[in-house]
């Protein structure tokens, strides 16, 4: 199948540019949605938030033993990569899978089902069935 | 000074359309070329607080402000979301110039300074009151128009060194736009979420 757009970054990393949407249900339901920049890998690797109208809500940094998100001015540490990604979007989002889902490639995590049809075209859509909330993230890349 | 020119501007133009291009640029960071991506499409405004930004490259985003609230509609995710204005505002500058009833109303979120002249335009330097605010610098560019100061151009900076610069072209100088024009309806099958 026709390969994702993707533009290897300077360094020859992935590098993803795009818009991204989440639903979180439950009783109280939460939703997401920033632009964002992917790039680097699961081991180490940097997401940035952007608001509609271009201004960087928050960066978020990981790599070996550091988990960090700089926003609203400070820089906090945190445990692991779930606990970081649920601070900045409202829950845990599985970024080591999410690297291969964005290159059209399945990859397994407990309670997280990818669609890769549209991937083709930038479209990926993923659900978490548990752990509860349930929720859904939804992600339309940018062609390159 | 730019300051008058941006306060004539505030008092005069109760209204504007214009087309607009805007380049978002990242700072380059460990050996990465600085990285720039440019959006464009047309903006509308109408004193006080009523704007809208209808983006049609590169992607189709509607952001509609009807007073109240700011609608955001992501076409291609299909998805509406809705924010009291009030909260957001620090967040669009582009609105508060525009949209500002009057320069005092400016001040209260911005400090003013003129700037040097540069590029043919007036440039009014605001920096934002609140200090946590993703903003940390917002130039404001005034041309001088046949009617009087226009809005030419906005360069934002924000706390992470990210930089947009908005340029407005086919300025048009209160036309006389319908209210439905500031006015949003979700799509049937949108989600929506209020935020």
């Amino acid at each position: 199948c026709a390969l994702p757009p993707r533009a290897p970054d300077t360094a020859g990393q992935p590098y993803w540019n795009g818009r991204l949407a989440l639903q979180i249900d439950g009783d109280k339901p939460q939703s997401f949605s920033a632009g964002f920049e992917l790039r680097g890998a699961p081991q180490a690797g940097e997401l940035s938030l952007y608001s509609p109208l271009g201004a960087t809500l928050a960066q978020l940094r990981w790599a070996p033993g550091k988990a960090e998100l700089q926003a609203d001015g400070q820089r906090r540490q945190y445990p692991s990569i779930d606990a970081l990604t649920e601070e900045a979007t409202g829950t845990a989002l599985p970024l080591p899978a999410l690297f291969a889902w964005l290159d059209g490639k399945p990859a397994e995590v407990p309670g997280w089902q990818a669609d890769l049809s549209r991937i083709a075209d930038g479209r990926l859509s993923a659900r978490r069935s548990q752990p509860l909330p349930t929720a859904e993230l939804r992600i339309v890349l940018q062609q390159p | 000074d730019a300051l008058d020119s941006l306060e004539t501007f505030v008092k005069t133009v109760k209204s504007g359309r214009a087309a607009f291009t805007q380049t978002v640029t990242s700072p380059p960071r460990d050996g990465q070329a600085a990285r720039s991506k440019t959006s464009s499409g047309t903006f509308a405004f109408q004193r006080p607080s009523r704007f809208r930004f209808d983006y049609t490259k590169p992607f189709e985003q509607t952001i509609v402000a009807d007073g109240q609230t700011l609608w955001l509609h992501d076409v291609d995710l299909n998805q509406v979301t809705a924010r009291k204005q009030a909260d957001v505002l620090g967040s669009t500058p582009a609105a508060l110039v525009a949209a500002a009833p009057d320069l005092a109303a400016l001040r209260a979120d911005f400090e003013l300074k003129a700037a040097p002249d540069q590029d043919g335009l007036q440039w009014v330097e605001a920096t934002p009151k609140a200090r946590d605010g993703q903003l940390s610098a917002v130039r404001v560019g005034l041309k001088a128009g046949d009617k009087g100061p226009e809005l030419a151009a906005l360069e934002i900076a924000d706390s992470f060194g990210q930089r947009s610069v908005l340029r407005f072209t086919q300025v048009e100088v209160n036309p006389t736009l319908p209210s439905s024009s500031f006015q949003f309806k979700p799509p049937a099958g949108a989600d929506v979420l209020r935020q």
